[in-house]
Order: structure tokens, then C-alpha cells, then sequence
């Protein structure tokens, strides 16, 4: 074969090959989706119904904001929980990933710049995030209830805030490793101290970076499922935790109201992770990919 | 005004010595130049004085004053880096301006200021430009203005022009000598380039790792280089350098390689025989008329540079022997002829085994 | 868990400056500002867990059981009923098959998606968003969906025997022989975009020249990929294949959502196991026990990874030059 016909069927062959994974990353996320806009007859049949005829904003309209006519149903779910769930979620997420980012920056400057850490600590500082919770977190909600952190948003806040400042500390260190040091060198000769190139040249520098760490953390409190479920009963339930709710609740297979819950839960995240998708890989990276 | 002296400063890096023991003065209003080779310790003597290095030991003073234990930022001095070091997120105007807003100058004052540096090195048009926006030449326009502002009394100027073509390069080094003059402040420039340290240098200080080989004027450094080293880093081309030896013989002292047989000056008289490298720039070999020449030489490649031709001869030595005349009258000779050279006695260098120069000064 | 944090033993210099000296205090103090809050809390939070749940690792309580402090001590005899528990042992066999099955899959499919996806082609933003998006979907909706389609006359049995022509109708979720391999497909679906996300960002920052050198000098692609791009990519691959191993050795929301470890105890994982004993039996002390030695193991196996992560770190420094530590010299 030629050359260029070679790469033509290279290159068929690849989109061959990413559109079938395409079809496949793709297609549960449809079917939630779709599923949503079903109506009840349509959720669990067989043949299985692939586009929702008619479509119907039942499900969306009963699970968040029980709205009267559904409240009726035999698949009526709720008095509006998940709304409250919705605030919670975005309070304790939000939170607790703004102190992680606020915390993780500043140590992050120290270890860039003054090396406050060791590389051996700083890989250290990853087992706050290894270690599976599920080994801690039995005593944990003893301890908590002792101090009255159970159910409360100050104590899901706190673990979240302790458990995601590694890749806080790791994600913004690999942005401010990337300020020269002489922009602060000529800001520091041209007379600003310590704190004012800081706040001055380094922090807007890195700011699209920080925003990026926050985003990216936030995908990861937002749908924390293990630590929530134990150390929340009912005062302060997350998403995550109010889904997993509704199966129990209720007798018989209730997925399209289900589904909608779903998507409220999954549509900011993916509009989040859609506005970092470049900068998702320095999450995970550590130092092993150079730019 | 600013006097700036260093006492035996010593700068080491763990078991690495980038500064051994360096004493010199800089006197006020001086464009001193600090040149060799990179690793030879020049650009950590510069971050020293600016307050960014600690001497190991050692002190600096300015005006008299022990700088050692002051911040970069109390030491009234203006740096200018390598990378131009540019705020990125800030405007030409805002970069100028930093500087002024850190000594809390009131704004009518500051915009006062900033146009009238900007001016000053014909910036004027950029002032609402971002960094990103402005070429290489532009940016180092703009970090000398940004410097320039604060009113500093000695610039620092860290390989300032590396980053820019040979062309820039030029004007810009035009612009730092206007600068000087017109400020009448100390300048102190760290580069690897001999031509700008020639260029610019009130005096050049050249370094080779981590001392100090030689302080001049530029014309003393290019003809009076005190060994090997500076002979061979200044000038372009670069000096020729022949390996020999001395010999005495009737009355006369000779130089001889296998294809030199010359006889040396007066006061080459006393030097012992032995090994030695003979130097002499290209410029001082001459096409002989007639036949008192010293040598006889191939051709091996002819170079017209319009206002001058290179001849480039073999003298059995790994570089070519170079000579240097005027006009293009030799561009038409063709590689391979045979040529008598005669080299000017007055300007002949010699080298010792150590590349120490022997005697021989003018 | 907690993170001990020791001063670094200051390089005794003979002189140092009023300056240095002014410096290394700033630093010092700075660095103990920052760090001696998060540690108390670490200490705070961390300590008296860790100090209960060995209590209770020690002591037979359970919730029926009046105050806890009353407990009885029992010794060892817990960590011995824990490690002759043949229920223990599955599960950790369990565990580390689905994490290992999860992780080599995620990273295969990953590696091949990037490696199709490095070079740029019309498209390729398209598919990189929606190869993110299984990433971007919360682990416990993945469970749900998974439910609404993985029943056995649901739409994927459906969609697989209309596009083969032949009745296809595993019990995905019901088929104690199934079960495990599921959640480990959901797993690979949920995760394999990390898995590409590191992969083409390694692929990617790997410098063109040495390829293109290897390729005039005639070199195939098999033996590029194998000779030139693996050997730079080895500390990506490392990284990407132990991130997934210990977050996959974590994993609980989808076995536990979807399956409750059944049917059976076909899906029951250690984290599983360990929070039925905890929340289902209440055998607080049992599971105390059990944690602890989960724990045990998994902070030796961590302990492993940094060892290797780090390792693979001094490769790369010495590879492109240390560029962080370039730049913190000592300078200001």
C-alpha cells in the first residue's frame, strides 16, 4: 500500500474504533436521560422504549418540586427534599473545596517556593487520600456524635476539607511551579514585599489555575457517597445520599423519577468538568507529566 | 550616586564554588561589564549584589554602606533580566508603573512619570499594549522603562539582550549606551558576548570560573590580554594561535613550529627557551610585499566580507591561521596558492605552557 | 494516617547573614502558620478515630451493649475471628480481583483511546468531551442507571441482540457468577477517562524530536511505540495503573447501591463486608477489627506506591531536569 492510502485506513480505523467507545460512553448517559422525560408506563417495559413518547416533564416537576398534581401519584416521592438536598450539597461541596483550595495554595506556595514540605511528605500528604474512608469511618461517626458534628453540615464540611487538600496542595503547586521566579524577583526589586507580590503578581497569575483546582475538587465532594451516608441522617442529606434514599422509600422500580434526580445531580458536574476538561489531567498528575 | 566595592566575596552552591574570592570596585557612574563563558560565576555576582544570592562570604558595600543584610528592595538598585520578566497580566503602562505605586508615588505623578519614560526609550505607542502583544525588542524596551522609572541608582542588566537577534541586538545595545550617558548612573551588565562587552564597557571585567582573569578599558583587554584565555575570547575573528617553541640562536630569539621560523623583538630577549603559544590578531598579519616576509602559507579558504577579506591559511594547526585586508583587493587570490605573510613584531603575543603571557608589554 | 510533619534538618553553613538568618526564621515561622493548624486538626479529627476504633478492635461492644466504655476487653480474639473468617477472606480476594480486572481494563481502554487520540484530527474535541463525560457522572447515578438498563429484559440485552440477531439475555445484576463482573464493567465504563486523561496527556507532552529521529532512522511503529514512547511514558503508566488500583480497592457506591454485595455475597468487596458487619450486624467491633487490618494493609500497599511513585519522579527529574527545584533556589 501506499502511504497515503495507509493512513486513510488508519484513519478509518479510528474513528471506527472511538466511535463504537463513543456509542458506549455515551449510551447510559442517554438512557438516564431519556429516561427522565418518560412517562411512567414507559420506564420498565419490554420491548424497552428508546426515545420517551411523548416526552414528559412529570418526573422533573414531581421529584423537585412536588408539584401538587404528582404529589398524588402512586410514584410521588417528595415534599420537596431534594431542593433542600440540592442546597446542601452545593453549601458543604463548596465549602469545604473553598478552604481546601485557600489552605492548599498557601501550603503550596511555601512548598514551591521555601520547600516547607519534603517530596517525601508531600507523597505522604496523598494517604490522607488513599487510605479507603470505610476504615475510619465507623469510629468516626462515634466521634462525631460525641461532639455533635453527626447530621451537621460543619462535620461532612470538615472530612470533605481534610480528605481533598492533597490534591489541592499537588494541583496548585503544578501551577504556581509554573511562575518564573523572576517575575517575582523583579516585582521584589522594584520594591513590593512579600505579601504584595503575592496578592499582586502570583495569585492573578495562577488564578484561572485555582479556579481550575476548586472546579476540579469540587467534582470530587460533590459526589462523595460513603462518608455522607453515614455521617448524615436527615437534618443535612446530600444528593448522592437523597438518591439512594428514593429506592427504599417506595415499592416497585420508580426509574423515571429516579432519572430525574439523576441528571439534577449530574448536569452541574459535567457543565463543571466540561470547564476544566483541559486542566483535568494536572489533577491527577502529580509531577509525572511535563509540560 | 552609588559606589559600589565587593571584598572578598564567595559565593558556593553546596560543594560548587560559583564565586571564589572577588574583590573589585565599581566606581560611580562606571558601565562596568562582567564577561565570560557561562558558568564562570558573572551572573551570580550580579544576583548577589542585587540581594537575590547570599554571599557565602564576603562583603558589598555601596557607597560605603554594607549591603549584605538589606532586602533587594532597600538597596536602590534597578535590575533588568534575562527573560525581561514582564508582568503578564498587567499592561505596558500598569508594568511601568509598579514600580512608582510600591514607593505610593500619587497617581497624577505616576502617569506623569510613565510617559515620560516611555518616551524616553520610545515606547510611547505601546503603553496600552499587553506584554504578549509586544515583541522581543519591544519587551526589553519596555523592562529597561519599567526599571528605569523607579530611578535606580546603578542598573543591573542580566544578559539582557540574549534573547533577541543580532540586529535588535544592536540597536538595543545603542540604547543602553545612550542611556548611560544621558543618566550618568552605574551601569553593571552581565554577558557572554565579547562584542557587547567591547562595545558598551567603560571596564570589563572577564571571568572564568568563579575569578576574576583580568580588569581593563576594552582596548586594553583586546591588546594587552594577560593570558590564553582573554586573548582567545576577545575579538572576531578570534586571535590566532600558534604552538612553538623559543629558541636562542645567534644573537637573535627565534620563534619555530613546523611552519613559523620567526624572529622575535627586543623585548622578547629574555624569554627562556622552551614550549610557548605565539599569538597575533588577524588584523596585524599583513600579505608581504616583496620578499621580507616571515612565512609562506596555502590558502585555504577565501572570505570577502566587503570592507574586509578573510584569508584563512593552513599552518598545519587544527584552526585556521587568519589574516585580515583591507578592501577586497585579495578576493580574487583561490585556495591553495601559496602567499608570504608577514606578521607586525610590535603586536606579537606569547603564551607560556600555563597560557600565562611572557613578558613582551608594550 | 496523620501526617507527621518534622523540621528538615537546616544545612549547617559556617556564616550565615543577619539576612539569612532573618530569612530562615520567616520561612519557619511561615511554614508552622500554615501547617500547625491542619496538623492539630488532623490530629484532632484523626487521632481519636484511629485511638476508638483500636478500642474497639480490643473490646466486644456493639450498639445493644449499653456504654461503650464498658466493654468487655477481649484481646486479640476479634483480629483472630476476623482472620478465620472464610467470609473475610473472600471478600479480599473479591477486592483485589476487582480492582486489579478494573484497573488493567480502565487502563488498556484508556491507553488505546489516547493513543488513537494524541495526534490532533478533525473531531477530536467532540470525543474527548464525551470520552470524559462517564468520568463526570456520579458514581452512585452510575449504580442507578446501571439498574434501569442491566435487568434482563432491559435495553442493553435488547440493544445487543438486535445489532447480533441472536437472543443475548445475561442476568446481569442476578447471576451470582456475573454479578462481580458487572460492577467491574461499570467500574471500567465509570473510569477508563481517567485512565485516558492521564495517557494522552503523557502521550501528548512526550517531545516530538526523539520520534521523528527514530522514524527517519527507519524504525516502525511498533517499535517506536515500544522503544521510544514507552520507556518516557513508564512513570504515567505507574501513576495511572496505582491511582486506579487504590481508588478501585476503595471503591463502595456502586457495589453497594447496585447490589448490596449480593446476590448472594457474589459482589460483597471489603468495603462491603466491612460496612454490613458495621451498619447491617452491628458488630461494631468486629468491623473495627476488620478495618484495622484493612487499613494495615492498605497503608503498607501505599506506602509501595510512593515508594514507586517516587522513584519514577527522580527518573523524570533526571530525564527533563528538575524545573520545580530549579526553581526554588535560595534566592529571596
Amino acid at each position: 500500500m501506499i502511504k497515503s492510502q495507509r493512513r486513510r485506513a488508519t484513519s478509518i480505523v479510528r474513528y471506527i474504533v472511538l466511535s463504537l467507545w463513543a456509542v458506549i460512553a455515551f449510551f447510559p448517559i442517554y438512557w438516564m436521560v431519556s429516561t427522565s422525560f418518560k412517562p411512567d408506563t414507559q420506564w420498565f417495559t419490554w420491548p424497552p422504549v428508546y426515545f420517551p413518547d411523548p416526552p414528559t416533564l412529570d418526573n422533573y416537576l414531581n421529584v423537585w418540586f412536588g408539584a401538587e398534581q404528582y404529589a398524588a401519584t402512586q410514584y410521588s416521592i417528595s415534599s420537596q427534599k431534594p431542593l433542600i438536598s440540592l442546597g446542601n450539597s452545593a453549601i458543604i461541596a463548596s465549602t469545604s473545596t473553598l478552604l481546601a483550595v485557600l489552605f492548599g495554595s498557601v501550603i503550596a506556595y511555601g512548598v514551591s517556593r521555601y520547600k516547607i514540605l519534603s517530596e517525601v511528605r508531600m507523597f505522604q500528604l496523598l494517604m490522607l487520600r488513599m487510605i479507603p474512608p470505610i476504615v475510619i469511618v465507623a469510629p468516626l461517626s462515634l466521634f462525631y456524635s460525641a461532639l455533635g458534628l453527626l447530621d451537621s453540615m460543619v462535620g461532612l464540611i470538615l472530612i470533605y476539607f481534610l480528605t481533598s487538600l492533597p490534591y489541592a496542595v499537588w494541583m496548585t503547586k503544578s501551577f504556581i511551579d509554573e511562575v518564573p521566579r523572576e517575575i517575582e524577583q523583579a516585582a521584589e526589586i522594584l520594591g513590593a514585599s512579600r505579601w504584595r507580590t503575592v496578592f499582586e503578581i502570583v495569585l492573578p497569575l495562577i488564578r484561572s489555575g485555582l479556579v481550575a483546582t476548586f472546579l476540579f475538587i469540587l467534582i470530587l465532594t460533590w459526589s462523595e457517597y460513603l462518608l455522607a451516608l453515614i455521617l448524615t441522617k436527615t437534618q443535612v442529606t446530600t444528593l448522592p445520599i437523597e438518591l439512594s434514599k428514593y429506592q427504599g422509600s417506595t415499592e416497585g422500580r420508580v426509574y423515571g423519577r429516579q432519572a430525574a434526580l439523576a441528571v439534577g445531580i449530574t448536569v452541574p458536574l459535567m457543565i463543571v468538568g466540561l470547564i476544566i476538561r483541559k486542566h483535568l489531567a494536572r489533577g491527577f498528575s502529580f509531577g509525572m507529566v511535563r509540560r | 550616586m552609588a559606589r559600589i566595592e565587593l571584598c572578598n566575596l564567595e559565593k558556593s552552591f553546596g560543594a560548587v564554588k560559583a564565586v571564589k574570592d572577588l574583590s573589585f570596585t565599581i566606581e560611580d557612574g562606571e558601565f562596568v561589564v562582567f564577561v565570560g563563558p557561562s558558568g564562570c560565576g558573572k551572573t551570580t555576582t550580579l544576583r548577589m549584589i542585587a540581594g537575590f544570592e547570599d554571599p557565602t562570604s564576603g562583603e558589598i558595600r555601596i557607597d560605603g554602606r554594607v549591603v549584605n543584610d538589606l532586602e533587594p528592595r532597600d538597596r536602590g538598585l534597578g535590575m533588568v533580566f534575562q527573560s525581561h520578566a514582564l508582568f503578564p497580566h498587567k499592561n505596558v503602562a500598569q508594568n511601568i508603573e509598579f514600580g512608582l505605586r510600591m514607593k505610593n508615588v500619587p497617581s497624577e505623578e505616576r502617569v506623569k512619570r510613565v510617559r515620560e519614560v516611555a518616551e524616553m526609550v520610545r515606547i510611547g505607542h505601546l503603553l496600552e499594549k499587553m506584554p504578549s502583544q509586544c515583541s522581543g525588542g519591544e519587551s526589553q524596551r519596555v523592562a529597561l522603562a519599567r526599571t528605569l522609572v523607579t530611578n535606580p541608582s546603578t542598573f543591573l542588566l542580566d544578559e539582557p539582550l540574549s534573547s533577541l537577534d543580532a540586529k535588535l541586538r544592536r540597536e538595543l545595545r545603542a540604547e543602553c549606551d545612550r542611556l548611560h550617558q544621558a543618566l550618568k548612573r552605574t551601569f553593571i551588565y552581565v554577558t557572554h558576548d565579547q562584542e557587547e562587552a567591547m562595545t558598551l564597557a567603560d571596564r570589563i571585567v572577564v571571568m572564568r570560573s568563579g575569578e576574576i582573569v583580568q580588569i581593563g578599558s576594552p582596548m586594553e583587554i583586546y591588546s594587552n590580554p594577560v593570558n590564553y584565555f582573554v586573548a582567545d575570547f576577545f575579538g572576531s575573528p578570534s586571535m590566532n594561535l600558534v604552538a612553538g617553541e623559543i629558541v636562542q640562536e645567534s644573537a637573535a630569539t627565534r620563534f619555530r613550529s613546523p611552519a613559523f621560523d620567526v624572529v622575535l623583538p627586543e623585548n622578547f630577549k629574555a624569554t627562556k627557551p622552551g614550549a610557548v603559544t605565539l599569538g597575533i590578531r588577524p588584523e596585524h598579519v599583513g600579505v608581504a610585499l616583496g620578499d621580507n616576509g616571515d612565512v609562506e602559507l596555502p590558502v585555504r579558504l577565501v572570505e570577502p566580507l566587503g570592507k574586509d577579506t578573510l584569508l584563512y591559511f593552513d599552518a598545519g594547526t587544527e584552526r585556521a591561521f587568519i589574516a585580515v585586508t583591507e578592501g577586497l583587493g585579495m578576493a580574487e587570490i583561490t585556495a591553495g596558492e601559496r602567499i608570504t605573510l608577514s606578521l607586525d613584531r610590535r603586536r606579537i603575543h606569547l603564551f607560556d605552557t600555563e597560557g600565562r603571557r611572557i613578558g613582551g608589554a608594550r | 494516617m496523620s501526617v507527621a510533619v518534622v523540621a528538615a534538618a537546616d544545612d549547617v553553613q559556617p556564616r550565615l547573614s543577619m539576612r539569612e538568618v532573618s530569612r530562615r526564621r520567616a520561612i519557619k515561622r511561615f511554614k508552622w502558620s500554615i501547617l500547625s493548624p491542619l496538623i492539630a486538626l488532623m490530629g484532632f479529627v484523626l487521632l481519636p478515630v484511629l485511638f476508638l476504633q483500636l478500642y474497639f478492635s480490643l473490646h466486644q461492644w456493639t450498639v445493644y451493649l449499653g456504654s461503650w466504655w464498658d466493654a468487655d476487653w477481649v484481646g486479640l480474639d476479634l483480629f483472630k475471628e476476623v482472620l478465620t473468617d472464610p467470609r473475610f477472606g473472600w471478600a479480599a480476594v473479591r477486592s483485589l480481583m476487582f480492582a486489579t480486572g478494573s484497573t488493567i481494563g480502565c487502563f488498556l481502554m484508556g491507553f488505546a483511546l489516547a493513543y488513537l487520540m494524541y495526534k490532533p484530527f478533525r473531531g477530536q474535541a467532540l470525543y474527548y468531551i464525551i470520552f470524559i463525560l462517564p468520568m463526570l457522572t456520579v458514581p452512585v447515578v452510575v449504580a442507578y442507571t446501571a439498574e434501569m438498563m442491566l435487568y434482563q429484559s432491559g435495553p442493553i440485552n435488547d440493544a445487543i441482540t438486535r445489532i447480533i440477531g441472536i437472543e443475548f439475555k445475561p442476568a446481569w445484576l442476578t447471576n451470582p457468577h456475573i454479578a462481580l463482573p458487572t460492577v467491574m464493567l461499570l467500574e471500567i465504563w465509570n473510569w477508563t477517562p481517567f485512565s485516558f486523561i492521564i495517557m494522552l496527556a503523557g502521550l501528548s507532552s512526550i517531545p516530538k524530536e526523539p520520534i521523528e529521529a527514530a522514524e527517519i532512522l527507519g524504525a516502525s511503529k511498533w517499535r517506536i511505540f515500544w522503544e521510544v514512547q514507552i520507556p518516557l511514558l513508564r512513570p504515567v503508566i505507574f501513576l495511572a495503573l496505582i491511582l486506579r488500583f487504590l481508588e478501585a480497592m476503595a471503591e463502595f457506591p456502586k457495589t453497594w447501591a447496585l447490589l448490596q454485595g449480593g446476590p448472594g455475597t457474589a459482589t460483597e468487596t471489603l468495603p462491603v463486608y466491612i460496612f454490613i458487619t458495621t451498619w447491617q450486624y452491628f458488630q461494631i467491633s468486629k468491623g473495627a477489627a476488620m478495618s484495622y487490618i484493612v487499613m494495615v494493609m492498605m497503608v503498607v500497599i501505599v506506602l509501595i506506591a510512593i515508594r514507586i511513585l517516587r522513584q519514577e519522579k527522580q527518573t523524570l527529574d533526571t530525564v527533563y531536569g528538575n524545573k520545580a527545584a530549579g526553581n526554588s533556589g535560595s534566592g529571596s
